[in-house]
């Protein structure tokens, strides 16, 4: 099969399970060695080398590995998380796939993508909704034949959150 | 707030206080006060304008021109060292016509230029430049009386930076009093104190500001049952009254609070937060007094509220559930006020200066998995803070008088070594009933 459709069915299978909170089935889709970043955001000055900067290289609203993914699903099975008992509604919007060119590694094929991302998020019986838009930054790495995610870098586009929590993934 | 204030509104205020100057001492505080616009407004005046609140810490702005964009109420202060050396905090707000003069949140420059007509000043506040000043100003324009205006008060502790926007304040010093003592056990673990980890986090919360700090300052009751999940997970002890043991202690007249929690009975926790070796070993002599080490060597969780909106969390913890050996944390945060209803939080993770490398690594990641945006603990509080500001604007749930009773049989303990008033419980409400006692002196003056 062509490896951008590859991609977008793994984003697109990827982003069902979060909708529907199928949290064990999603750390499956992850590598052992998995990083998953979301940095803090922050208004700076144009930078004069171009782009628009303010991604903080030091702290972060999350920075996990596989074993602290795995805490938070757990918690997550509890049935005290509160902050997600009622879940929340959730919707991945994921578009602008960019796939960049396989490269064999010793860890396998891997491959970077670049997508855009919105999450809507609805609680309770209330109308206001949260939407939150970003850039995704993955490398997925084929393991024993399945594309798997072994980084992900969600580069958001606000620098103070709407919303009172991240108790979901993005 | 224009539409709000009613004449009905304005009566509503009076009644809310003195329903709370009557209940107090038994326990019992309107709901209406805890969102509510006119309330709100009060506190704004007679709450926010008069005290000192956190701006920052000096470590992040360590070098000659770095600054950091902080607020007070809906004041914008650029927080900046000057070349001096000399921390100093300006309102954002060029003296001209008003267009900010500084486009980051955080940076280093030597000036700000204003973008509207080109006004510029020096990282000391001083205006130095006026486009065509000459031709457009006159001969005898005096630059020097068109300096920013520097916020009314700035003082340091311990490299903690506070701002106050009453020039009659009393100094940091004596608005502290004995906190001191308790903020010394962090601010003095190393001889060369903290560093923040980063910029803060920044999210919203539909809350009260009031209901944020409750559980930074007093309520330890509400672990067994809000942080559920992180005791079936094995990550806060099993024995779910942890966070009942301890002392708490509030400093009067001044509405400050802690808590100093040890280990439940018979739990085996390693001495000083669980803390390596070699920092315990340093905080020994770095302590100011004897007391305040050994009350530090016992202490598995700490927290502070500094009234009104700082706190720090400072717990022994595991960076996650497998880690073999604990890593603590430590959090500064304001719960800055947005508006009734609502909050900013702004949160830090802390940590001490010389700490070794692979320490502030793990207490970094301590920190995001427990407290801030997407901590572990921290979610749930904030969900059930903003159902409980919702409901206590409601027009039947303002009404109601929530509980504050617990702990009111319980005598201080005479025998603590530390300033304040201690009860050797933490499943009491006295810091809350000594931070409303503060708060209801400065809403009534
Ligand atoms: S408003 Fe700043 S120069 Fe005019
Ligand atoms: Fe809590």
């Amino acid at each position: 099969m062509d490896i951008t459709r590859e991609v977008l069915e793994f984003l697109y299978r990827e982003a069902e399970l979060l909708d529907e909170g199928r949290y064990r089935e999603w750390l499956s889709l992850t590598t052992e060695d998995v990083l998953y970043q979301v940095p803090v955001r922050l208004t700076r000055e144009r930078p004069p080398e171009g782009g628009y900067g303010g991604v903080s290289e030091r702290m972060f609203h999350l920075d996990e590995d596989r074993t602290s993914l795995e805490m938070r699903v757990a918690r997550l099975e509890t049935g005290f998380a509160w902050a997600e008992d009622p879940p929340s509604r959730l919707r991945h919007f994921v578009t602008n796939v960019r796939v960049g060119e396989p490269k064999p590694t010793e860890r396998g094929e891997e491959v970077e993508v670049r997508s855009n991302l919105l999450v809507f998020r609805s609680r309770w019986d209330r109308p206001e909704y949260t939407f939150l838009s970003a850039e995704r930054r993955d490398l997925l790495r084929r393991e024993n034949g399945t594309w798997k995610l072994a980084r992900r870098v969600v580069i958001l586009d606000q620098s103070t959150l709407p919303t009172h929590n991240l108790s979901f993934f993005l | 707030m224009g539409s709000g204030k009613t004449a009905k509104g304005m009566e509503r205020v009076p009644r809310l206080l003195r329903e709370l100057a009557e209940g107090l001492e038994e326990g019992l505080v309107p709901a209406g006060i805890l969102n509510d616009p006119e309330i709100f407004e009060l506190e704004k005046e007679r709450i926010f304008s008069r005290s000192w609140i956190y701006l920052a810490h000096a470590s992040e702005v360590p070098s000659p021109g770095d600054y950091v964009l902080r607020y007070i109420l809906n004041n914008a202060f650029i927080v900046v060292r000057g070349e001096d050396g000399q921390v100093r905090a300006f309102l954002d707000m060029c003296r001209h016509r008003g267009m900010r003069v500084c486009r980051a949140e955080a940076g280093n420059a030597s000036h700000f230029r204003c973008p509207f007509h080109g006004w510029t000043y020096r990282n000391d506040g001083t205006l130095v430049g006026v486009p065509a000043e000459r031709e457009a100003f006159g001969e005898g324009f005096n630059k020097a009386e068109w300096g920013l205006v520097p916020i009314p008060k700035l003082a340091e502790f311990d490299g903690l930076i506070f701002g106050n926007l009453d020039p009659e304040a009393p100094s940091l010093e004596a608005w502290l009093g004995d906190a001191r003592w308790y903020l010394e056990l962090v601010t003095k673990r190393s001889p060369q104190g903290l560093e923040v980890l980063g910029p803060p986090q920044r999210f919203v919360v539909n809350t009260d500001w009031k209901l944020a700090l409750e559980t930074f300052i007093s309520d330890s009751y509400h672990t067994l049952m809000t942080h559920r999940s992180m005791i079936e997970l094995g990550i806060a002890p099993r024995d779910a009254k942890y966070a009942m043991y301890g002392e708490q202690i509030h400093i009067p007249g001044k509405g400050h609070g802690t808590m100093v929690v040890g280990g439940p009975p018979g739990a085996k926790l390693p001495p000083f937060w669980g803390y390596p070796e070699e920092m315990m070993e340093r905080a020994r002599t770095s302590y100011p007094t004897r007391e305040q080490w050994e009350v530090a060597r016992e202490t598995r969780i700490f927290l502070i509220t500094l009234f009104p909106n700082f706190s720090l969390h400072n717990p022994i913890r595991k960076p996650d559930h497998r880690y073999p050996t604990p890593v603590p944390m430590l959090t500064f945060r304001v719960w800055h006020p947005l508006g009734p209803g609502r909050i900013e939080i702004f949160s830090w993770g802390m940590v001490e200066k010389d700490a070794p490398e692979w320490f502030k690594e793990k207490a970094r990641h301590s920190y995001l998995r427990f407290f801030g945006s997407s901590g572990t603990f921290e979610q749930d509080d904030t969900e059930i803070w903003s159902h409980v500001a919702q409901n206590a604007g409601s027009t039947l749930g303002r009404r109601l008088r929530f509980n504050y009773q617990m702990g009111q049989n319980v005598a201080p303990d005479p025998n603590w070594p530390g300033p304040g008033v201690a009860y050797p419980i933490n499943f009491t409400d006295e810091n809350l009933r000594n931070f409303y006692r503060r708060y209801l002196e400065l809403m009534l003056g």
